[in-house]
Formats: structure tokens, sequence, C-alpha cells
């Protein structure tokens, strides 16, 4: 019986994305789709050339890192050196808030803050500083990403403090802090040598995991990013979405070594989270 | 360690300030650059949701109806699973396997599955959609449970069994009534996964299965912010609802 119902279990989850990525592989090598030719290793050989790949894969890494590392800090920082403010009204509640939100209405919250036609840039035209939407400064669908990244930021700050928060209780930090302060540390030695590096092992997983969900983002970069250089979900998305059938072998092969790549991160870490389970 | 104002008041602002200018937007008319404010304000747009003209309201259903099967099904078929998982001699092996579907983001595991949706006939459906969901809410369920089969609840359902009781009767009477917040906790969450999610649900609907999260960005896609905005505010009901029900069960939602 247990057999059976691991079967429809493994059918279910991994039928389906497997028999996709086996797929996406036979169109990669011209043996699947309305063009298959015959085997070739075409598509694979014009990797290489593919630059708008490689960009768009940086601009991905750059934004997952940039992001999850500013929440990080952010969170840290609060769990550190507020947690009495932590515990007290408003926050229990406060911090919660932003986890109501879908990643797209966000974006679009953002959108009419952050544009040249939003909140903010209303402001500042009454305030002198500017007159029309153009003189304000590009925040959002701007090259360097930072709409995204503050979506991003917004979205992963409130969650990491609740979990750095949970897990400050578990680790019994507060006793931690007031034997290391007996034996003579600062304040902030403690923080750097000894909370920090404790928090952020128990975490690993979890911030691995949602680093990954960062680069894979789709619906905030599509309202808040920019045609060149997109993230990566867009950037296959789009590829697929064009007219040229021609486009549909790269764009299943970038999608296939996406996956096998965010798979072999997702097994490794998984696989540490067991051995070094805390 | 003392509270600071600033920090608490700047904090208030930013997840504040949100709900405020989606109110705004909502009920803002003729709300032109480079006005801060909305010269008047009007309730029509919010109307709009139960007129007939407008797919808000059908969106609203449909988003409901879809969450609410997925996170039933889900909730119920993980408990299931995350027992055989927990019962196989490398439950390891099976934990890794149900990470399978994180190491697709939802629109590219929309992407792949896409031609086999099609040839199923399930493209544009209602149904496509509900199991394209559950490919990412069932994994979560299951890894969610794993704690749950531990020892304690193999020696309750033991004793439970010693004493007379079916296997029916132990999973009814026992294991069902022990684990009862975690399938709660479960539940609420499995609903916002699929309450939220956007790009998985636009690839596979091809624009017939308007959800709120499809409406929203067809919406911003018009220029229309004001029903964007409506739209938006719909969305944050039922998280808001949850919240108010149960906060732990949003907090711990797995990324």
């Amino acid at each position: 019986m247990n057999r059976v119902i691991l079967s429809f279990y493994a059918l279910l989850i991994a039928g389906l994305p497997l028999a996709g990525l086996i797929n996406a592989l036979g169109y990669s090598v011209g043996i699947g789709g309305p063009l298959a030719t015959g085997f070739t290793t075409q598509y694979w050989q014009q990797l290489s050339t593919e630059t708008s790949l490689l960009v768009s894969l940086a601009f991905s890494l750059y934004v997952a890192i940039s992001s999850v590392g500013l929440a990080l800090l952010i969170a840290l920082a609060l769990v550190l050196n507020r947690q009495r403010m932590l515990r007290r009204w408003p926050f229990p509640a406060l911090l919660y808030v932003p986890l109501l939100f879908p990643s797209l209405v966000v974006a679009f919250y953002l959108f009419q803050l952050l544009s040249g036609s939003g909140w903010i840039s209303r402001m500042v035209v009454a305030l002198g500083l500017t007159q029309t939407p153009a003189d304000f400064p590009n925040l959002i669908q701007d090259g360097a990403g930072l709409g995204i990244i503050s979506a991003q930021v917004v979205m992963a700050f409130p969650l990491f403090t609740l979990l750095f928060d949970g897990l400050y209780t578990d680790a019994r930090l507060d006793e931690l802090r007031s034997l290391t302060r007996t034996l003579g540390a600062s304040e902030g030695q403690f923080n750097r040598k000894v909370a920090a590096p404790i928090l952020l092992r128990r975490a690993a997983p979890t911030l691995v995991l949602y680093a990954i969900a960062v680069l894979g983002a789709y619906d905030v970069p599509l309202l808040l990013g920019r045609n060149y250089p997109q993230m990566l979900s867009v950037f296959i998305t789009a590829r697929l979405q064009r007219f040229d059938l021609a486009d549909l072998p790269m764009g299943y092969l970038i999608g296939f070594l996406l996956t096998v790549g965010l798979m072999i991160v997702i097994y490794r870490t998984t696989r540490w989270t067991q051995r070094h389970a805390l | 360690m003392r509270s600071n104002p600033v920090l608490t008041s700047i904090l208030i602002g930013l997840f504040g300030l949100p709900l405020v200018l989606l109110a705004l937007l909502a009920t803002g008319q003729y709300w032109r650059f480079p006005d801060v404010l909305p010269p008047g304000y009007s309730l029509d747009a919010l109307a709009r949701v139960i007129s007939a003209e407008s797919d808000l309201g059908a969106g609203l259903l449909l988003s409901l109806g879809i969450a609410t099967v997925v996170s039933v099904l889900s909730t119920g078929l993980g408990f299931v699973f995350s027992r055989a998982v927990a019962r196989t001699r490398h439950p390891d092996r099976w934990v890794t396997l149900s990470y399978l579907p994180y190491a697709l983001p939802p629109v590219l595991l929309a992407i792949v599955i896409q031609p086999f949706i099609i040839r199923l006939h399930l493209s544009g459906t209602v149904m496509g959609v509900g199991l394209g969901l559950l490919m990412i809410t069932l994994p979560f369920c299951t890894l969610f449970f794993r704690s749950f089969w531990g020892n304690q609840a193999s020696q309750y359902e033991q004793v439970s069994r010693t004493l007379g009781c079916t296997p029916t009767q132990a999973l009814w009477r026992v294991l069902l009534p022990l684990a009862r917040p975690l399938l709660v906790t479960c539940l609420f969450q499995t609903f916002l996964i699929a309450w939220f999610d956007f790009g998985l649900t636009n690839y596979l609907s091809v624009g017939k299965v308007r959800t709120l999260t499809v409406q929203v960005f067809l919406l911003v896609g018009e220029a229309n912010s004001r029903l964007a905005a409506v739209a938006s505010l719909l969305l944050l009901l039922p998280p808001s609802l949850l919240l108010w029900l149960n906060q732990r069960a949003i907090a711990r939602r797995v990324i």
C-alpha cells in the first residue's frame, strides 16, 4: 500500500516536470518540437554566443544576492539591536503585514510610488524641486534594477526578521549574551562573533531557498524591470513566447539548464541541512 | 535595546503606506500628475466589484474557488503522502525529491509542463491551473507534515490499535485530532500560495482563467490604476482575515 501511495506521489509531483524537462532536452538537441530535424548539437554550441543569456544570468544573480543580502542585514540589525522593541506593540503584528501582500501587488504599489509620475515624484514637484516626470530619477524600470531590489527587500526583511527572531529564542541567545558579557565581550563582539554566526548557520537553508526564489522571480521584474537586462524567468518566457518558432529550442535549452542548475543547488542544500541539522 | 520612536515610525510608515496609496488610487477621481492628492473621491470603482459589467467579482470568486480546492486537496493528500514518506527506508531521498518543484520557478514549471497540459486538453482551464498549483502545494504539504510523523504519532497510533481501534478509527479519532493545529496551519499556507500565484496561473490559463492576480496584471497593462488598486485591495482581504484568525499560520510560511 505504502509503495502505491509513494508511486502516486512521485507521479504527481515529479512525473510532469521530469517529462517536461526531457521534452525540453529533446527540443534543445533537435529531436522534439515542431521544427525537429534530427539530432543536432547546434543549439548547445550557440550557447556560448548568447551574450543576452549571460547578461540575464549575471543580472539575476546580482538582484538575488543584493536583495537577500540587504534584507538579511536589516533583519539581523533589528533582531540583534532591537530585541525588546520587536516584542512590544505594534511589532509582533506589524511584521506580519508585508506577508499579506502578493508580490504582484508590491510591484504595482512601488510602480505607483516610485515612477516618474508616481506619488513621491508628485511630492517632489509640490516642493518645487522638479517640474516634469522626466526630471525625477529613474527608480523603477532602471538598468540597476533598483525597483526590483526595493520590492524584494520590502518583502524579504520582515520575513527574515521573524525567522531570526524565532531562531534567537530557540538558540537561547539572551543567555549566551549574558554569558559572553560576563566573560568580558562587548555587545558588538557578541553580535559579530556569537549571535550572527549562529543565526546565519541555522537560517542558511531558508536563505538559500529564498535566494533561489528571487533568482527565478517573475511578477516583480515583469512590472518593475525593463527589456534589457531582464531577469531569467522573464528572459526565458519572452524567448518562448516569440512568434519565431526557431527560438523555441534555445528557450527550452536555457530553461532546462537553469532547472538542472537550481536542482543541484537545492540538492546540495538539503543534503547539507540533513547532515548538519542543528 | 530601548524602543526607538523614529525607527518605529519608519516601519509603521513603510508597512502602512501601501494600504494608504492603494486606498487613494481606488477611491480617488481624476487624479492626474502633479496632484499630490486626488481632487475628489468616489466609491464607484469599489462598487464595480459587485457589478455584472466588471470581471472583478467573478475573478474574486474564481480565485477563492481555486485556492480553496487546491488547499483542501493538497493538505489532505500531503498528510497521507508524508505518512508514506516517513515509513520508507530512505525518507531523505523522498524529501530531496519533494524539493524538485522548488528548483523550477512557478512560471518555468508552467512552461515545462505546458505541452502536456495541452495534450491533456487542460490548457486554459481551471483544472489545468489547479493541477499546476497542486504540483507546488503538494510537496510543500508533504514537507510540512514531515515533523508530525515522529515517534510520538507512531506511539499514539500503536496504543490506539492495541486498545482495539481499526486503522480508520485510529486515523479519525487519534491521528487527525492530534494533527489538527498543523492541518489548519497547512491549509492556510497552501491557500495563500494558490491565492498569491500569478506566473504559473497566467501562463497555464492562456488568458482564459482570469483570477484576481491575472486581472491586476491586465489592468496595470491597460493603465487602469483605479481598478488595479481595487483588485489589489481585494487580494489583501483573505490574507488579512487569515492573519486575524491565526498569525502563526502565516508566519510559518515556508519559502
